[in-house]
């Protein structure tokens, strides 16, 4: 019985040295790895980053005569160094990498087995900005695994073609989308040339694909679309939407914006809608929307009162005039009735005091350098 | 010569800028975070400051602040490197004392362009 388990024993402790050494062999072999990769990569490093200093002026001939084990070894750095260049910079590291291959083998790896491969080779034609690729990164906005999707839709916001408007955003449309923020990035980055498909979109039957036009339609500036934008205001019949809507006509800052927001803050609307409304009238900067805005005030809503005081604080003068005056109205009011210094004030001038004071705060001189 | 600290953890980048503006005929002081930038410019005073937004151990905005309040002379630009170019972000940035921004992605050629104007407006 003492013999087996010492047998047992040894067996054991045989197990743990063994697994020992083998992880401290695989960890001086990985060491030893990448001391040679980086070894490898120093020179082709450096030739890279002083070509792409250089704007590429010289010593592309050097780079594409890199042996390929140290291109494969420099070829991550570089890479990386894509999505931080641009100009002259970028289109010249991109021209070493067409002439080195990168983006004939990213583009078979698109339809490789292997979804980091896949992702991979999405990501590398996104840096390298190839409009070549973009009917084949659209393919993978079906793609069965949800991070290649995510990497595919960067990479085409990246390139910047607007063909691929549509595609993705039909890709929303399904049961397991892209997040809608990175949506609407790549929807913006495809330019004012997206703006026709982005508007037609507007009509599509999910409303999470109309918010998320409505917001790429906003950030980009589309002002051509704020008729369009004003019908779904008033006529969606989804609230989130419209609330979007709103949002999106006082990021488009244009006179015609005015009066659909002025009639998405009637007291029937929903308070939510009618609160965006508010902020969006700020956000246009028109100061014809002030008498509309002070008028708000005093609303049942504490967020649209809210909303509205904030949104004369932004107008300037004009706003800033309405709530000075919504502050003496109180004070009149206030010594009429011989109250104390210390009255509760009513909701409208609490609004405007607030409003006022963020106004003296945001005014406050800040210490720019030289 | 002018002499430029160069404040950025991406040891490519940094080689990168520190070679454009080597070449531009300035020296160039680089380190990879804000501790290291602050003890730079306590010992080798620069002339400009070009300083990464987004590092480890400080961000580029409170080394920003830092310099302003103790090593850096008030009339020394501080340049920013951001990847980040909304308002708010650029507000946070003067804030802090900054006096002009350099948005990432960038082209090596303007960069060195905005630091030689920023230096000519000191001079001047």
């Amino acid at each position: 019985m003492l013999h087996l388990f010492t047998v047992v024993i040894e067996v054991l402790a045989g197990i743990v040295a063994v697994t020992a050494l083998g992880i401290v062999a695989v960890r001086v072999l990985r060491k030893r790895w990448q001391r040679r990769q980086a070894a490898l990569a120093a020179g082709p490093r450096r030739s890279l980053l002083a070509f792409v200093a250089d704007n590429g002026e010289e010593g592309s001939h050097d780079l594409v005569a890199i042996p390929d084990d140290a291109w494969r070894a420099a070829e991550p750095g570089a890479l990386a160094l894509l999505g931080k260049l641009r100009g002259e910079a970028h289109l010249a590291l991109v021209s070493v990498f067409l002439r080195r291959g990168t983006a004939r083998i990213a583009l078979a790896n698109l339809r490789s087995r292997s979804r980091v491969k896949r992702a991979r080779a999405a990501q590398v034609l996104g840096d390298l900005e190839l409009r070549q690729a973009v009917p084949e990164l659209c393919r993978l906005l079906t793609d069965r695994h949800a991070e290649v999707r995510v990497v595919a839709v960067r990479a085409l916001g990246r390139i910047g073609d607007p063909t691929a408007a549509w595609r993705i955003i039909a890709s929303l449309d399904r049961p397991d989308p892209v997040s809608s923020l990175l949506a609407t990035d790549a929807l913006v980055q495809l330019g004012t040339e997206a703006e026709v498909t982005l508007s037609a979109a507007l009509d599509h039957p999910q409303a999470r694909v109309r918010a998320v036009c409505l917001d790429a339609l906003g950030l980009l500036g589309a002002a051509g679309s704020v008729h369009r934008v004003a019908r779904v205001l008033r006529d969606d019949a989804n609230l989130d939407v419209r609330v979007a809507a709103a949002v999106n006509l006082g990021r488009l800052g244009t006179r015609t914006a005015c009066e659909p927001l002025a009639l998405a803050l009637q007291p029937a609307r929903p308070a939510a809608l009618r609160a965006a409304a508010a902020r969006a009238l700020g956000e246009l900067g028109a100061p014809a929307a002030v008498p509309t805005l002070a008028g708000l005030l005093d609303d049942d809503e504490f967020q649209v009162a809210h909303e509205a005081a904030h949104a004369l604080r932004r107008l300037g003068s004009a706003g800033t005039a309405a709530l000075l005056a919504a502050v003496e109205i109180e004070a009149e009011r206030a010594a009429r009735a011989g109250a104390g210094a210390h009255a509760r004030p009513s909701a409208p001038a609490s609004h405007a005091m607030e409003a006022l004071a963020l106004a003296r705060v945001s005014a406050e001189p800040v210490g720019i350098g030289a | 010569m002018s002499t430029i600290l160069l404040v950025e953890d991406d040891p490519d980048i940094r080689h990168l800028v520190s070679y454009k503006l080597t070449k531009g005929g300035l020296d160039v002081i680089g380190v990879g975070d804000g501790i290291a930038a602050l003890r730079a410019a306590r010992d080798h005073p620069p002339d400009l400051v070009l300083l990464d937004v987004r590092m480890p151990r400080m961000s580029g905005i409170e080394v920003c602040r830092e310099l302003r309040a103790g090593p850096l002379r008030a009339d020394v630009p501080i340049i920013l490197l951001t990847a980040r170019s909304l308002p708010q972000d650029l507000e946070q940035g003067y804030a802090a004392g900054a006096s002009d921004y350099i948005v990432k992605p960038f082209s090596p050629r303007e960069l060195l362009k905005r630091v030689e104007a920023a230096l000519a407006r000191v001079g001047s």
